[in-house]
């Protein structure tokens, strides 16, 4: 029984539990069957569950597909592009895939002697909501040692509907130039890396147009090279879901759906405002992404944006589970990693997994709560790692926060405080202002930085995929795409360089540097008063 | 009379079988009596044997139960699980995110590990949970 309180001190701590099931065991819906399933205290039988499913995949997909987001049932629903879908081969992706299958693209056309619709494709019978849909499948299996690749099995899962397309991606590609330059970044033949053992982030750009390592090897650096194994997950998370959006983008796809369900849903929320996520939290539910870098004006003036679309988010992970047993949906599923409960996000999933099993709708709960807040100013502009809003003014908060330097020389020499709280570290303390960004820390939101410059207070050691696989090198190379939008970067900041902008060497250079006290004397010494 | 064994049909889905050998189905025989603690001195450790319980452990008897979920849970653990019996059980339970079905009924309306297992019954223990 889940806790709220210390039992062992207080006797009315433990909340007590509900049971089950409401009233009778027999279906809610038809009232004459004997109920199969418990969903939320409410019984329902097989007949009545599956439209019942639907009917929740529908009530949150419909109105979200006409350009204007409607509730209306009357005006037509109709998709600006084409359709992607992402799937990891997990549970709530198979049972979204079926169910889209089901709901769009079963019911094709009758076809005739010559393979084309009868009546023609214009007809008004054969149009389809979306006009043409893909899977696309990121294989994750190179950042973990014990995975084993499932391309081969997600394939043949999409392969078994019909017109669906599938696009398989590796997460290496995120480190893959040439990857990039085929779906239109500009890359400007210049690749960044950063050093991640410097709170503020400094840049350097690497000489070749490629560099001389391989994706893989760009992606295991980057991996290693991360503090925690929090900050892995949650990097492999991001990877996946800016290279989808860039999937999308390249397939002329107006909307990309996930099947994030309910309980991943409320997972993923919990676990990145802990995170320091909460400002991009209505990203986490959905979202209008659009690549501000984008080199292909041909897709630029044909779509405005990819709207990122969860339709499982009412749908629970147990509904899902008996949806796949009762229509025999094919589930791929990944092995539980070892060590993988000991990030942020593998604890919160066992805490939310466990409160659904007790609470049951305490869950929809977090989302539903999630859902009513928003963010109190404009954002900054967009992180260039996670694509998301950027708040104003993070690192001036950081640093008004929080100890960023220790005058006395013990603590000072404490193991466990980071290298830039040394007095010693005469590196500028914040973010250097320069034409051409010399420290990556100001174009990323508080989440990422965090992500990426948060240590554990236990263990100063990095974490390592595997024996002998750390990261020797202090600097790693940056996916593509934040390559491409740190070269787009103007004297602005976030703007766009004009065509055949200023060389770096021409460009005016602002740093801010931590000065000694002598020194501020010295330089207002004629101004001071004599004692 | 009614047997003194139990023919029981287990299946595994949602990846969940990769900790049983990666075998999906598996037919099983159980006696009808069971150790009250669930403990599986004195009842058949082999899948498909139709040994009965020895009733007596020695000069003390053994208490008995029929044999129900709870049982299964942890004959399977004993038994059939290959690896990382915490991701299967926990606190005496089957851990949070695996659906158990009872001939295709939840087992929260049968009355979870309490159910009473019959000749012939079928348990689907279904991992809601992806990866890591």
């Amino acid at each position: 029984m889940s806790s709220c309180g210390n039992p062992a001190t207080e006797v009315d701590a433990l909340m007590p539990r509900r049971l089950k099931f409401d009233r009778s065991k027999d279906c809610v819906r038809c009232k004459e069957k004997p109920g199969n399933i418990v969903i939320r205290h409410a019984v329902y039988c097989k007949d009545c569950f599956t439209p019942l499913v639907n009917m929740k995949f529908r009530k949150v997909l419909q109105p979200c597909i006409n350009k204007t987001i409607s509730s209306s049932r009357r005006s037509k629903v109709k998709a600006d592009g084409n359709l992607l879908i992402s799937c990891s081969g997990g549970l709530g992706s198979s049972v979204l895939l079926d169910l889209v299958h089901r709901s769009y693209f079963s019911n094709r056309p009758p076809m005739g002697e010559d393979g084309k619709p009868l009546g023609g494709k214009d007809h008004p019978r054969n149009e389809t909501v979306w006009k043409s849909a893909a899977v696309c499948y990121v294989e994750i299996c190179n950042a973990y040692p014990e995975m084993r690749d499932r391309t081969e099995d997600v394939r043949a899962v999409v392969e078994s509907y019909p017109g669906f397309e599938f696009i398989p991606i590796r997460l290496e590609n995120a480190f893959d130039a040439s990857w990039w330059e085929s779906l239109g970044c500009r890359l400007h033949d210049k690749q960044f890396a950063v050093n991640f053992s410097d709170e503020g982030l400094p840049l350097s750009s690497l000489s070749t147009p490629t560099s001389n390592s391989t994706p893989l090897e760009g992606l295991r650096g980057y991996l290693t090279s991360l503090p925690t194994q929090t900050a892995i997950f949650s990097a492999i998370k991001t990877l996946v879901r800016v290279l989808t959006m860039y999937t999308a983008r390249r397939t002329r796809s107006s909307h990309l759906l996930l099947g994030t369900s309910l309980t991943s849903l409320s997972v993923s929320l919990i676990s990145s405002i802990s995170q320091g996520g909460g400002y991009a939290l209505r990203e986490e539910l959905q979202e209008e992404w659009s690549s501000e870098h984008d080199d292909n004006t041909e897709l630029k003036d044909m779509l405005n944006s990819v709207r990122v679309v969860r339709p499982l988010r009412d749908i629970v992970m147990k509904e899902c589970a008996a949806y796949a047993r009762w229509n025999n949906v094919k589930v791929v599923g990944r092995e539980k990693l070892s060590g993988a409960n000991h990030g942020i996000g593998g604890l919160t999933k066992d805490f939310i997994v466990g409160l659904e099993r007790d609470y049951p709708s305490t869950v929809s709960t977090i989302a539903r709560t999630c859902a009513k807040l928003a963010p109190k100013d404009n954002p900054d502009g967009i992180c260039l790692l996670c694509q998301r809003p950027r708040q104003k003014g993070i690192q001036e908060w950081k640093t008004r926060i929080s100890i960023r330097s220790y005058d006395d020389a013990k603590l000072a020499s404490d193991s466990h405080i980071p290298a830039h709280a040394h007095p010693s570290a005469e590196t500028d303390q914040c973010c250097s202002r320069r034409i051409f960004p010399s420290s990556f820390t100001p174009y990323l939101c508080y989440f990422c930085h965090t992500t990426l410059t948060s240590r554990s207070s236990r263990s100063g050691k990095l974490f390592t995929l595997s024996k002998g696989n750390a990261s020797n090198h202090t600097t790693v190379s940056l996916p593509g795409y934040v390559s491409a939008g740190l070269s787009n970067l103007g004297p602005g900041g976030d703007q766009v360089y004009p065509a055949g902008g200023k060389e770096i060497g021409e460009m005016e250079i602002w740093e801010r540097k931590k000065t000694s006290l002598a020194d501020m004397k010295g330089t207002v010494a004629e101004f001071l008063l004599d004692d | 009379m009614a047997s003194d064994t139990l023919s029981l049909k287990i299946e595994f889905g949602g990846g969940l079988e990769l900790l049983f050998s990666n075998i999906r189905s598996h037919k099983i025989t159980l006696p009808h009596l069971v150790p009250i603690d669930n403990s599986m001195d004195g009842t058949s450790h082999v899948p498909s044997s139709s040994t009965p319980p020895s009733a007596t452990d020695g000069d003390k008897p053994i208490k008995t139960k029929p044999a129900d979920v709870t049982y299964l849970m942890h004959y399977l653990r004993d038994n059939l699980l290959k690896e990382r019996a915490e991701l299967f059980m926990e606190n005496g339970t089957v851990r949070p995110g695996i659906l158990v079905l009872i001939n295709d009924t939840d087992w929260e309306l049968e009355g979870e590990g309490e159910y009473e297992l019959k000749d012939g019954d079928e348990i689907v223990f279904i991992s809601t949970l992806h990866g890591g």
